[in-house]
């Protein structure tokens, strides 16, 4: 997987087409606020208020979303689409994970805006009793990322289980070897919006033990082999969509034959 | 001590069994109480009425002789049979009003109210009613899980929490035979019914996104478990709830032979119940509606109602009954129809915010508050359970949410790890639910979805039997999350509810 190195500091090393990509990126902690629109289910629209610049911005597309009790930590990508359903431009793509610092729930009515009328997400798995299409050969090892909120190992509903699904309906059709599951923890301290932030060591260990228990689930009979790494430095594999501490949050699923 | 009179033990069990059967049934008629051990016939199709109409039962290639059959017969020292708490007029489980019909009837010698978990605690005297309050007053039976959690899916666990006893008002949670200190704790809950199986097996996508993990695999059978079984999620498949049941419920000294496993299991898959004909609206698979436990026996389960047949659907063409149907109806039938499929859309499209519900709010990524309705976790067409594992905390069991009740016990719940996604590093609860399977603090007070189906038979309602009737449950999940039901809805709802 190609490595990009990141950020303001190493932004010179990196390629025009990667400093271009990480141009206009967003990251803050701030405290939540639900905006009640009601545009049926799941229609609520979630802001959040950088705190250094005064921009509120609309965070509802995340695949994670906030808890009104806690700071999240909102990193995203001024979207495209000017048009501001919930009453703020939109980051999207957006990531906002929870963090362990407590908040004063705050919720304000829709004030005349509609929010987003749910859609069905791209990464949506089929029920069981829908048949995947067998990816064709030819097998040669492959890395499948797993994406994670941060410092957490939890699957993420709606992302991880479709990227999860499309490995292991690989895998099936590959018949690997074995697979080798590779935990990342991004640990090196950050300073955002005042606050230090850093995931624990543990996550990579948690991560890649989620993953491999997941495999041995769903590929039983498979030989799954567990590392992890801390530091984690980002990717540019596409499913982290561009943003760069997202990609590092992730396990590997290294198919290997 | 034991609540049979001394001269009862010199009969065999089965003997005396059949006696207190015979005795409670006064008359010929064949009476709604199944008495393990009677050997009558169960028919295909077998109707009861209830307060709300008639409930009917089917079982696949019925007729079933139950003489000799596990399920029937008395299996463990106290005489009890699988049937005790699965009654076929109660769908399948057991309402309050059979266990007090048969508290009467007996003076308290039926099996159901044997000591080890028919009545409050096996310490107490078993001769007095009060001793059996929480099964005469809300359908409880004790159900005794082992602390410290040790193993979940044959993985090892160290939990998360420690649990100490606030109150213990029935003496099963403390002294040297009870409580955590002795390796044992106590909660009270509702008999689950042992119908619709496959609907409750099913498993419609290969993840638990409450969990955040791909399904467990069957031990057995290495196949994906649903997780919808149990309460608290203890028995992934039908074995092994069968032979937790034998060995605590049934207080069977061996244990079930493979025989005998396959026979319950065998049965366990044949029977639906639900259901046929409301008092007040008539036949519920008339005029274009689709009620009644044959479309059960007839339906692929496992679909997901939002991408495939909506939840209660089946009552859709009574949302507009023709002018020409209607006047065959009369006033009062025409109007609960009416109400019926109302209710239905009203469970499906009333939308309200849940808020702090971990299994929805937490740490599914759903977000805290989420807009939704009653389908978002009742979303199995047909059925009404959910489709992913359904360990959900509503609050029943844990303050602030639950109801003030003084005869249960009170646990105090520390986390030791992070603390709850809602409340907190200390949590007060009558029952830590799916916390006590999986050692997880952030599973406390998590409960299985109940299954909705014959709950016009089987009053009171959640797992602690908080609600008790149908009103009850509306009223609940109003205190709960404001909705904001109109009263018309209210009743739209208790109407629906009774139809299913």
């Amino acid at each position: 997987m190609k490595r990009l190195t990141l950020l303001a500091a190493l932004c010179a090393a990196t390629s025009a087409q990667a400093a271009q990509d990480t141009a206009g990126l967003v990251r803050f902690v701030a405290c939540p606020v639900y905006r009640d629109t009601d545009a049926g289910r799941k229609s609520g629209c979630w802001l959040a208020d950088d705190r250094e610049n005064g921009k509120r911005w609309d965070v509802t597309e995340s695949p994670y979303k906030p808890d009104w009790n806690f700071a999240v930590l909102v990193e995203g990508r001024p979207s495209a689409n000017a048009a501001q359903p919930c009453g703020a431009p939109a980051l999207d793509p957006v990531r906002t994970s929870r963090l362990d610092i407590p908040c004063t729930r705050h919720m304000i009515p829709a004030e005349g805006f509609p929010g987003r009328r749910y859609t069905l997400p791209r990464r949506n798995i089929a029920p069981l009793s829908v048949a995947r299409a067998v990816p064709p050969g030819p097998y040669a090892e492959r890395v499948f990322p797993v994406y994670f909120e941060f410092d957490k190992d939890f699957l993420v509903y709606q992302y991880d289980d479709w990227l999860i699904d499309n490995a292991v309906t690989w895998i099936k059709a590959a018949k690997p070897k074995k697979l080798i599951v590779t935990g990342f923890a991004a640990t090196a301290p950050e300073t955002v919006s005042g606050v230090t932030i850093a995931e624990r060591p543990e996550a990579a260990q948690e991560r890649a033990e989620t993953i491999a228990e997941t495999m041995r689930r769903l590929v039983p009979g498979t030989a799954v082999e567990t590392k992890w790494e801390v530091a984690a430095q980002p990717t540019d594999e596409p499913e982290a969509d561009g943003l760069p501490w997202q990609s590092q949050r992730r396990a590997e699923i290294r198919a290997v034959f | 001590m034991h609540f049979l009179p001394q001269k009862a033990f010199a009969l065999p069990i089965a003997a005396l069994v059949l006696a207190l059967s015979v005795g409670a049934r006064g008359g010929d008629v064949p009476d709604r109480w199944w008495a393990p051990g009677e050997g009558r016939v169960l028919p295909a199709a077998l109707d009861y009425d209830n307060d709300h109409g008639t409930l009917r039962t089917l079982t696949v290639g019925g007729p079933l002789k139950t003489a000799g059959h596990p399920f029937f017969e008395p299996l463990g020292k106290d005489g009890r049979a699988c049937v005790t708490c699965h009654q076929p007029s109660d769908a399948m489980s057991l309402s309050v009003k059979s266990a007090r019909r048969q508290w009467d009837r007996t003076d308290g010698k039926d099996p159901l109210f044997a000591a080890y978990d028919g009545s409050n605690c096996p310490t107490l005297p078993q001769d007095r009613r009060e001793s059996h309050s929480l099964l005469l007053d809300r359908g409880l039976i004790r159900v005794e899980r082992p602390w410290p959690t040790k193993s979940f899916n044959g993985n090892p666990v160290t939990p998360d929490f420690t649990i100490e006893v606030v109150r213990d008002p029935n003496g099963c949670n403390s002294g040297p035979a009870y409580g955590p200190a002795a390796g044992k704790i106590s909660v009270y809950r509702r008999p689950r019914p042992v119908a619709n199986m496959k609907y409750l097996l099913a498993v419609g996508f290969p993840y638990d996104p409450k969990q955040g993990y791909a399904l467990p695999l069957d031990p057995d059978d290495g196949k994906p478990q649903s997780g919808n079984l149990m309460a608290d999620n203890r028995a992934g498949n039908l074995r092994i709830q069968m032979e937790d049941a034998a060995a605590t419920h049934l207080q069977m000294l061996k244990a079930l032979t493979p025989a005998q496993r396959k026979t319950l299991q065998d049965f366990e898959l044949r029977v639906y119940s639900a259901m046929q004909t409301s008092k007040a609206g008539g036949a519920l698979d008339s005029m274009g509606a689709r009620g009644g436990p044959v479309r059960l026996r007839d339906s692929q389960p496992g679909a997901l109602g939002s991408i495939g047949e909506p939840v209660w659907s089946e009552f859709k063409a009574w949302e507009s009954i023709p002018k020409d149907e209607a006047a065959k109806l009369t006033p009062e039938q025409l109007a609960h129809r009416q109400s019926i499929a109302r209710g239905a859309k009203v469970f499906r499209e009333k939308m309200f915010l849940i808020t702090d519900t971990a299994g929805i709010n937490s740490r599914i990524g759903f977000g805290n508050p989420v807009r939704n309705s009653c389908v978002f976790c009742h979303n199995m067409s047909q059925m009404g359970n959910d489709v992913a594992p359904g360990q959900v905390d509503l609050g029943t069991t844990t303050l602030p949410f639950a109801d003030p009740w003084d005869d249960l016990p009170l646990f105090k719940v520390t986390c030791t790890g992070r603390p709850h996604p809602h409340y907190g590093k200390v949590i007060y609860t009558y029952d830590p639910g799916f916390a006590l399977t999986s050692g997880k603090c952030a599973d406390v007070g998590k409960i299985t979805l109940q299954s909705m189906r014959g709950l016009s038979a089987r009053a009171p309602y959640f797992s602690n039997g908080l609600a008790k009737d149908l009103r009850g449950v509306v009223d609940y999940y109003e205190r709960r999350y404001s909705i904001g039901y109109t009263e018309q809805e209210k009743q739209d709802l208790v109407n629906l509810m009774s139809a299913l």
